[in-house]
């Protein structure tokens, strides 16, 4: 097991390397570069050239590069000279995240109930109708979808702010900053996250179903009310609220744009489970069919769904820094398309890295995960 | 005359071997409602494609049809809605939206084919190979494909947008080459490995196969549900990238269902009138109405190929 992680460790490696390699590559093969968008005489170009390292020969700076990213160092913004990348991007995560996270945790539980549901009944008219929408939603243009959106429910019906992260007239000489606000926000969202699953856990022995679901229901409302009051004493409340008023549009956004592809998965896994034998043992031994679908088919069903979304956990992440760009969210989409845009070399190539880094860990974690439960995989044929 | 029924004979037998090989499969696609809807929706927007070079050529006038320079001077102001000459209305420029629909329609198409086919032919190349052989060609292929793993290709496409003046063909190629190389040939390369460990290779192999023939005759078509499953997918991935790319005009001008939604954004914001969805709502429900056609084609392709999820 110890060779198998580390044989796999090394080769993560190796591909994250070629990888960094690679993007440098394309990144510089861009047609000019960053002093291009000062309209200065020759002199001072030279000197901004100089000074962002840009005259080096090329091997220089690929060497500088490497070098820092090994060393976890991501070099310095050009647009927001001398800030860190790591500090443009960190400074911009809790904005990424709290729209990426909820979203992303909404989706796929969703995903996952709705594709159980449609997998139990096969072949109704429900299946067919959960599927359409489902699959509409998932392949609609994420600008479009964010457009409509915003007209239908921003201006057209008056329910929800229009654009952009806050409303400056509630944020008028607020004793905070809203970045603040956002780290609050996300660390209640975490905890009512924990707190449910840990409420889950706690009631999963109670017998009788009303019982459970009474215990369940109340706890969570229970979490809800402590985390409202937590809000209303600390005096920062209605900003708050006016944060997650902006929030909801973006967020059903992503929401709707991912959770298709979940239930389009989970039931597929369902299909394959119902035709697993303990489900005609469970059958015949009379037991409901609401156990037979949660306890013993939808248990089996999750855990390869659950490789999927490891898997498609970047590829939200990237839906939503599109969608960030549509909603004037000002977070790492907003960042990245600013970098595109005047070459910032290095926040392109950091944030291309944290994408890439990620979708790397999803893999390793996952193979690992595989070999721990599945010996075959451990050993490669011959040994 | 004996020729002729000779051929024809051919033709009946290789029919009904066909039939004896697919029928089963053919008939349980068929039996899905969702796969039909979706067959019919691809129809549709096959019909839509074929359509605008005889309208162009029969109906409509080219001065006010053309979809990039027409304009209609006898309705103002512009964008007009619908009237009974422009069944769509005209967007800001006074050009006939269902003009330019058709025509983005042919530029989808153009860009999934594309895509489809080179992801399909580098992925089965990569990860047959590594499969098949296994050992160095493995190694080296997979490490390949580890790297273009990590690649998010509509955030590679839109750095490349800046280095390249894109055209649709350019993006298609890129988006294949991108999701070919990467997750696709890992999915191809275990199961080339699943296939290569049965014992039809092995008896293959014992009557005297070379590893060409039994590539081609055995592992190929072994794959081929995959592979058809993978293309479908990859169309729905390249056409939303494609619309992605020049919604952020990050590629040369050109129309597709993509860029023609930014423009009707762009007169949403210009013109305060009331109604001005017409140009906006055909492309996006084109695009959304493409992309889940070969979605559900897809998933209703696996359905039908993955033993484990047919209907009993």
């Amino acid at each position: 097991m110890a060779r198998f992680v580390l044989r796999r460790l090394v080769r993560g490696a190796v591909a994250l390397l070629l990888f960094q390699t690679l993007i440098f590559a394309l990144v510089q093969a861009l047609p000019y570069d960053f002093s291009a968008f000062f309209i200065v005489s020759p002199s001072l170009r030279a000197f901004i050239r100089e000074e962002l390292g840009l005259d080096r020969p090329l091997w220089e700076q690929y060497a500088r590069w490497m070098w820092g990213f090994v060393r976890l160092d991501l070099g310095r913004s050009f647009l927001y000279w001398p800030a860190p990348v790591s500090r443009v991007i960190l400074s911009r995560l809790p904005r990424t995240l709290l729209l990426f996270l909820p979203a992303a945790v909404l989706a796929y539980l969703f995903g996952i109930w709705l594709g159980k549901e449609i997998a139990w009944r096969r072949g109704g008219m429900l299946e067919v109708g959960a599927s359409l929408f489902s699959v509409a939603a998932y392949t609609s243009f994420a600008p479009w979808l964010g457009f409509v959106l915003l007209n239908v429910f921003g201006w057209y019906l008056r329910w929800l702010p229009y654009q952009r992260l806050v409303n400056p007239n509630v944020w008028f000489n607020a004793p905070v900053t809203v970045d603040r606000v956002l780290i609050g926000l996300l660390g209640t969202g975490g905890g009512l996250f924990a707190g449910g699953l840990g409420l889950w856990w706690a009631t999963r022995r109670i017998t009788g179903l009303l019982l459970r679901r009474v215990a369940r229901i109340g706890g969570l409302t229970a979490l809800g009310v402590v985390a409202w009051m937590g809000w209303n004493a600390s005096g920062i409340g209605p900003l708050a609220a006016d944060v997650l008023a902006h929030l909801v549009l973006p967020l059903g956004t992503v929401f709707l744009l991912s959770f298709g592809e979940t239930m389009m998965t989970m039931r597929a896994a369902m299909l394959d489970s119902l035709r697993e034998d303990y489900v005609l043992t469970a059958r015949a031994k009379g037991l409901p069919g609401r156990v037979i679908r949660d306890r013993h088919v939808a248990r089996n069903a999750i855990l390869p769904v659950l490789a999927r979304l490891a898997l498609s956990l970047p590829f939200v992440l990237v839906g939503s820094l599109v969608v960030e760009r549509v909603f004037m969210w000002h977070a790492m989409g907003q960042a990245l398309f600013d970098a595109i845009e005047f070459q910032d070399i290095p926040v392109i190539l950091g944030i291309l890295s944290v994408v890439g880094v990620l979708v790397l860990l999803a893999h390793i974690v996952l193979d690992v995960l595989y070999a721990w439960l599945d010996p075959r995989v451990r050993y490669p044929r011959g040994e | 005359m004996a020729a002729m029924v000779g051929v024809r004979r051919a033709w009946k037998q290789r029919m009904a071997a066909w039939q004896r090989r697919w029928g089963t499969e053919v008939g349980l696609f068929l039996r899905q409602p969702l796969a039909l809807i979706g067959l019919a929706l691809i129809g549709v927007f096959g019909l839509m494609a074929l359509a605008h070079p005889v309208l162009m050529a029969t109906v409509w006038n080219r001065a006010r049809f053309d979809p990039i320079v027409g304009y209609d001077a006898s309705q103002t102001p512009h964008p007009h809605p619908p009237t009974p000459q422009h069944l769509l209305g005209t967007d800001g420029f006074g050009r006939d939206v269902l003009s330019q629909l058709l025509v983005g329609t042919r530029v989808s198409f153009g860009v999934g084919l594309i895509a489809a086919a080179v992801a399909v032919l580098l992925s089965v190349l990569l990860g047959g190979t590594a499969g098949y052989f296994g050992g160095w060609a493995d190694a080296a292929l997979m490490g390949v494909a580890d790297v273009f793993v990590l690649m998010p290709p509509p955030v590679v496409l839109l750095i490349f947008g800046l280095l390249l003046r894109l055209n649709w063909p350019m993006v298609a190629l890129s988006y294949g080459v991108l999701s070919g190389l990467g997750a696709q040939a890992v999915v191809v390369k275990s199961h080339t490995l699943v296939l290569r460990n049965r014992s039809f290779i092995e008896a293959a192999r014992l009557a005297g196969g070379g590893h060409f023939h039994i590539l081609r005759k055995h592992i190929l078509p072994g794959l081929m549900p995959l592979l058809a499953a993978h293309a479908v997918f990859t169309v729905v991935g390249a056409v939303l990238t494609e619309s992605l790319l020049s919604f952020f005009s990050r590629t040369t001008y050109y129309l597709s269902w993509g860029s023609m939604i930014w423009m009707g954004q762009q007169s949403f914001r210009w013109f305060t009138l009331e109604g001005q969805w017409h140009v906006i709502l055909p492309p996006a429900f084109a695009l959304m109405g493409f992309c889940s056609a070969f979605y559900l084609v897809g998933r209703a392709l696996d359905e039908v190929f993955n033993p484990r999820l047919r209907r009993v």
